[in-house]
């Protein structure tokens, strides 16, 4: 493959910060390498403190490596040409607390060099994008965390960037906001945007992601599909209606008969997620 | 480079509105319009032609001083809140480069202290206009519109005083200083994130250039002139310290002295290069700084 046709290539990606006053070296990053396709969904996984962030954050050249290199679409990271093609999310993400929904994506806007009449129609169809509308000229500061989040979103989106950085995209979103994230990150995808996004949430990074790493303390534990990585080999599962306990028997014998085994039957759950969603949408 | 330029707009536009949403900034303004009020209210009690050059010592002294809290506390605020609340990742994630971030919060200040010179000034000139009228008022009414040689003498002499046009040389000096002020703060914002020691570094330069030519003075008036290592010490002072001192022409000008127009013109020479020497390398130690 091409260097070009990575959104992301990392290797031997290595970050060690010195801390203030004691002098102690703290490595965050220890030898990653990572190539993200484009047009992938990539889910970086891993505890608190393994790294996710320092990786996000050397891909858009904010800091730099100790060692490694790292190239987003071919160019140097943290370069003007690299920076053009992404959208940022950052974690906890906090805006000039003094101005508005709007006229925070009209000044983020203006720095993506939008102008005129096509900046004023892309900052409202984000506002309604992100379902903001209601709130849109309120000021920053009286937004809670999750309506941060969704400003956050629509400001990465702004120049419409072929690779999006989310760092934990989720963190602090009631669960339908997730599942509008969720959903988003899906309806990007379709458009062929790459997507790499980090949570510590295992459950929505199951929901949306082609392949993850999976982080601990610098290092890269696992890497690969979620296939690949989470089917229990040599086992396979039927979803029944209408299963009578003869007929259960039936089967079970039968399985037997040809040298297979019936390891277990339960009742599919639903999830809480689904549940809840279905219960408030009432 | 077209971008850049509007990056820079955009962020001093910013910069701008932040500043002005800013509680403190009010505060300020509050005080320095209590001094020029004061100044006025002094005045009314006397008849002299003098309560101008009263009036004006106040009112430069306030801009002055409230002028000099708002440059050191300007970029000493809002760079460091920058990088705190890390709204500095969002800004430089866009193609936005370090430089023109810079750039753009001086500018954005140099905007703040322009707006806040010329809104003092101008109610300054209400205030002496107020004064000077209510003089000449006075003269008239006792005259019955009919002044004598010497009332109207007396009124020249109070119009001369009230009118001074020195004075937007003073307040364009005043303005000057106080960009200075600022490029030294936002230079030490670049490499320190509290507030508190940006300030103090700024104001210690600060008293540092209003010594300097009076350090140099005294020890080249000694017997035998300097040692070499004072030469060198003072010389590198001088390299990298803006001399204040030179300021004192507003002193100068609110005395009554008259000052050529081409000695402002100096200073401010002086001053844009300094500015323009201060930023480069504001950007380049930003640009090394690991955020
Ligand atoms: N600027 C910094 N200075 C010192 N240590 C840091 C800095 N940024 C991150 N770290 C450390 O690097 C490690 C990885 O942090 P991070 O990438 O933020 O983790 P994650 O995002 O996975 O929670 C942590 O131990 C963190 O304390
Ligand atoms: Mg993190």
């Amino acid at each position: 493959m091409n260097e070009q046709d990575f959104a992301v290539g990392a290797s031997g990606l290595t970050k060690t910060f010195t801390l203030e006053w004691t002098r102690k070296k703290l490595l965050a990053l220890d030898g990653l390498d990572m190539q993200v396709r484009r047009g992938e969904v990539f889910g970086l996984l891993g505890p608190n403190g393994s790294g996710k962030s320092t990786t996000m954050k050397l891909i858009l050249g904010l800091i730099r490596p100790t060692s490694g290199m790292i190239k987003v679409f071919g160019e140097p990271s943290g370069s003007l040409a690299s920076r053009r093609q992404l959208g940022f999310l950052p974690e906890n993400p906090y805006f000039p607390g003094f101005l508005s929904a709007r006229e925070v994506l009209n000044y983020y806007g203006k720095l993506v060099d939008l102008c005129g009449k096509q900046l004023r129609e892309r900052v409202e169809e984000l506002i309604e994008l992100v379902g903001l509308p209601l709130a849109a000229d309120r000021a920053l500061k009286t937004y809670s965390k999750g309506m941060l989040q969704r400003i956050g979103l629509a400001q990465a989106l702004l120049h419409d960037p072929d690779l999006l950085l989310l760092d934990e995209p989720t963190a602090g979103v009631d669960p339908i906001g997730s599942r509008q994230i969720r959903d988003l990150i899906l309806a990007l995808k379709k458009r062929g945007k790459t997507i790499i996004f980090s949570s510590h949430l295992l459950e929505q990074v199951q929901e949306v992601s082609d392949r993850v790493i999976i982080l601990h303390r610098g290092k890269k534990m696992q890497e690969g599909t979620l296939d690949e990585l989470l089917s229990v080999q040599g086992q396979s599962q039927f979803t029944v209606s209408g299963l009578t306990p003869e007929l259960q028997e039936k089967v079970a014998a039968l399985l037997k008969s040809e040298g297979a085994e019936l390891v277990n039957v339960s009742h599919p759950k639903q999830k809480l997620e689904d549940y809840f969603i279905r219960s408030v949408s009432k | 480079m077209k971008n850049s330029l509007r990056h820079i707009f955009v962020i001093a536009g910013n910069t701008f509105t932040e500043a002005i949403r800013q509680k403190v900034l009010y505060v300020l303004v509050v005080f320095c319009l209590i001094m020029l009020g004061g100044s006025s209210f002094y005045t009314q009690f006397d008849f002299r032609g003098d309560d101008f050059k009263f009036m004006k010592d106040l009112a430069y002294a306030a801009i002055s001083v409230i002028g000099l809290l708002v440059s050191l506390l300007g970029a000493a605020m809002l760079i460091p809140a920058e990088l705190e609340k890390r709204t500095i990742y969002t800004l430089l994630s866009k193609p936005v480069r370090k430089f023109e971030f810079i750039v753009g919060k001086y500018l954005g200040l140099v905007l703040l202290l322009t707006l806040f010179v010329t809104l003092m000034a101008g109610i300054f000139m209400l205030a002496v206009w107020g004064h000077e009228s209510s003089l000449t008022a006075g003269i008239l009414k006792a005259s019955q519109g009919h002044p004598t040689e010497f009332q109207q003498q007396m009124i020249n002499e109070f119009r001369a005083g009230a009118y001074d046009p020195a004075m937007w040389q003073a307040l364009v000096l005043i303005w000057a200083k106080l960009c200075l002020v600022t490029v030294i703060s936002v230079l030490f914002s670049t490499v320190a994130s509290s507030t508190v020691f940006i300030v103090s570094c700024t104001l210690f330069i600060y008293l540092i250039g209003h010594l300097q030519s009076v350090a140099r003075d005294f020890w080249f008036s000694q017997s035998g002139g300097a040692s070499w290592l004072t030469t060198a010490f003072l010389a590198a002072v001088s390299l990298f310290i803006p001399d204040f001192q030179t300021f004192n022409l507003i002193d100068e000008i609110i005395s009554g002295n008259p000052v050529l127009w081409q000695n402002t013109w100096h200073i401010l020479l002086y001053s844009a290069v300094y500015t323009v020497i201060a930023l480069a390398v504001s950007a380049l130690l930003f640009e090394n700084r690991e955020l």
